[in-house]
């Protein structure tokens, strides 16, 4: 009997696997690509952001992927590109994505001084003839340098605005700190998104009522910050604001531990409100203040946030935006009937902007986000504080 | 100039000077492979900086001290390393191959820095923390004047070893004569990987001394520390170990005072500007060592 039974369950496993192949290879696939920096120094943007895109991608596809215009179903599939972080790369990504016949939309990229030139090769006014740029929509999860998406009418972001974030938590600190007046600024002079928002936090620092008394500069690559910590102490500010990324950020807290400047009060840069910081110096950073659009404080961001740790990956204000971005073109895909075949891809990358320009409210891990008319986003925020080298909820506005 | 003035002044040039003995470390490394083998090792200052990323691997279980022990070991396995992958095999006749190799290969180390850590700055050990000294209103770091101290200790165990034992009359022999090196039975090539072994060894610690000085380790260290090394290298003077120490303290010095008197966005005009100074007016660099290789 064995000697039967062995041949033909052999058999029946290798009939099963192959109808399962057949199967797979039948399954219809619908593409959604991405592009942001895997490599270079700011890889961590892009690995998160790819992650955050698979893991919402996973979701949607265990419930059973997203129903096209023909009433098929497909299984959501994510294509990253790396830019590095360079214009010039991430201009080279988006023309080879919408070279695809497969391409509808992207989601990206991770940095602002990538999403200017790239915004700026797609075309400026929807239906213009004259206008030979790309006609393809982007929909930004990371780029958070404010008003970005008015270069092109084929550019939308979900990034929140830093300068509703600043301008609320300055009006915050001010009626909770009635001793807190004076404030220093520290800033990372060479790099875009710093430099810009360090604009957005003085000039919020001053509209809440707070004297700015200077600002110390620095360098992204500085590793030295001793002239800037002196001019910090000497000015002996209630405040200090820093406007930099971590590396530099640690090197300036420790730098302020060792002059020991002890302000009543440190802020950082929404990008600070990352494990990066915490990675590198967790301790000196303790009790800073950020204000970011995510925390794992409803369910739905826990379960984002959870997902994401899954692929070993850690979900912050920026990949949060990849994961609501992922659902939001998942709904669009349905409600605009795009097809996703390649003989109608122009006519489907045409649906999907005229669908994102109709949005008028979306929903997020934190509540829902709503949509202005220059393709930006008004997402919900709150206020962490470093504590025990975890980030931790200060306070929430509008709550 | 107010009396603040000017001591913010002198407080600026005593910070840069002190924050120049990093430079000084990764520069004597530098000139120490250009002594021996006319050769420029542009991977260095990064695979210093890939010693003290890899010598996090012991940072949870053993002391501070341990770890930069292990960094200084790492940096020397790397520099084997580094030989065997990038003069080893290629002409050295052909100055070119060994530069563009070592161009790739720093472009190879803090790429696999940042792929092995995301390129997320890691916190790295600092030491003597506390020990800071006020004299009046001077503040002076302790961990950079142990720096020093360490830099100036490594050129005097470097001099020993050059001067007073048999791989130092080894490497003196091949730097200057390697053919009649060769001919009196020394082996050119130990030699040459004896040489890097032990730039690798000071560039593991350097790269140790640079972390525990700013407290973080971060892939966007290596291309600064290699800019500043090869000026270091060129303003002490092409192979002069001592000369590397001096460069080092002035390229510190002139860089922070240019950043009090000027700003942060031009202090590296004026340090540019003073590597060309001495091009143009001093090309062999302020100690110069007398004759070299043929």
């Amino acid at each position: 009997m064995n000697q039967y039974t062995r041949p033909l369950s052999l058999v029946l496993g290798l009939a099963a696997l192959a109808a399962a192949s057949l199967s797979a290879a039948q399954e219809k696939t619908f593409k959604i690509y991405g592009l942001g920096a895997k490599s270079g120094v700011v890889r961590i943007f892009g690995l998160n952001s790819e992650a955050a895109m698979k893991a919402a991608a996973a979701e949607i596809n265990k419930s059973g992927g997203v129903t096209l215009g023909d009433g098929s179903k497909a299984k959501l599939v994510i294509e990253y590109l790396d830019d590095r972080c360079s214009p010039e790369e991430g201009i080279n990504a988006l023309r080879r994505i919408a070279s695809q016949p497969d391409a509808v939309v992207a989601v990206g990229p991770t940095c602002s001084n990538v999403a200017e030139p790239v915004f700026g090769i797609l075309q400026k006014k929807v239906g213009d003839a004259g206008d030979s740029g790309l006609q393809f929509p982007i929909y930004t999860d990371v780029a958070a340098k404010g008003g970005l998406a008015s270069i092109s009418q084929w550019a939308f972001r979900n990034v929140p605005s830093e300068a509703t974030m600043y301008k609320s938590l300055f009006e915050w600190l001010k009626t909770t700190n009635a001793d807190v007046k004076t404030v220093w600024g520290g800033v990372e002079k060479d790099f875009a998104h710093s430099n810009a928002t360090f604009n957005v936090m003085k000039d919020n620092a001053g509209k809440a009522g707070f004297e700015v008394l200077g600002q110390s500069e620095w360098l992204l690559a500085d590793t030295s910050f001793s002239t800037q910590v002196r001019e910090m102490k000497r000015a002996n500010a209630d405040m200090v604001v820093i406007s930099a990324h971590p590396f530099t950020t640690c090197g300036v807290l420790k730098e302020m531990q060792r002059q020991s400047v002890k302000p009543k009060l440190l802020v950082g840069l929404t990008s600070s409100s990352s494990m990066e910081t915490l990675n590198g110096c967790a301790q000196q950073a303790e009790g800073i203040i950020i204000p970011t659009s995510f925390a794992p404080v409803t369910p739905e961001a826990k379960h984002a946030s959870d997902a994401l740790q899954a692929m070993n990956a850690s979900m912050d204000l920026h990949n949060a935006g990849a994961w609501e971005n992922i659902f939001t073109l998942k709904t669009l895909i349905e409600k605009q009937k795009i097809m996703g075949r390649p003989d109608t891809v122009q006519e489907d990358r045409q649906k999907m902007r005229e669908g994102l320009a109709n949005l008028k409210e979306t929903q997020g891990l934190l509540g829902k986000v709503g949509r202005t008319n220059d393709r930006e986003a008004i997402k919900p925020f709150l206020f962490v504080h470093a504590k025990s080298a975890k980030w931790e909820v200060a306070y929430t506005p509008n709550k | 100039m107010t009396l603040i003035g000017l001591v913010d002044f002198a407080q600026a040039l005593i910070d840069g000077v002190l924050f120049g003995t990093t430079y000084a470390l990764i520069g004597i490394g530098f000139t120490l492979i250009f002594g021996v083998m006319h050769k420029i090792n542009l991977s260095y200052a990064a695979a210093s900086i890939g010693a003290a990323y890899l010598s996090l691997l012991v940072v949870q279980s053993v002391p501070a001290p341990i770890v930069y022990i292990a960094s200084a070991l790492f940096g020397g396995v790397i520099g084997a390393l580094i030989y065997f992958i990038c003069f080893r095999f290629l002409p050295l006749n052909a100055p070119l191959a060994t530069l563009m190799s070592t161009v790739g290969m720093l472009l190879l180390v803090e790429e696999l820095i940042v792929h092995a850590t995301a390129g997320m700055p890691q916190n790295f050990p600092a030491m003597f923390t506390e020990a800071n000294f006020e004299l009046g209103p001077f503040f002076i770091r302790g961990d950079l004047l142990f720096v020093f101290a360490l830099g100036c200790v490594t050129m005097v165990l470097l001099t020993l070893v050059l001067k007073k034992t048999k791989l130092g009359l080894a490497t003196r022999a091949v730097a200057q004569q390697p053919v009649a090196a060769q001919l009196c039975g020394m082996s050119v090539n130990t030699t040459n990987a004896s040489t890097f072994v032990i730039a690798g060894l000071i560039g593991g610690t350097a790269g140790a001394m640079v972390g525990a000085a700013i407290g973080v380790l971060s892939p966007l260290l290596t291309l600064p520390f290699t800019v500043k090394g090869l000026i270091v290298t060129v303003i002490g003077g092409l192979g002069s170990i001592p000369g590397a120490i001096v460069a080092g303290l002035i390229v510190g010095g002139v860089e922070n005072i240019f950043q009090y008197l000027r700003g942060v966005s031009e202090r590296d005009i004026y340090v540019m500007l003073m590597l060309f100074v001495f091009l143009v007016f001093r090309p062999s660099g302020l100690f110069a060592p007398a004759g070299g290789r043929d």
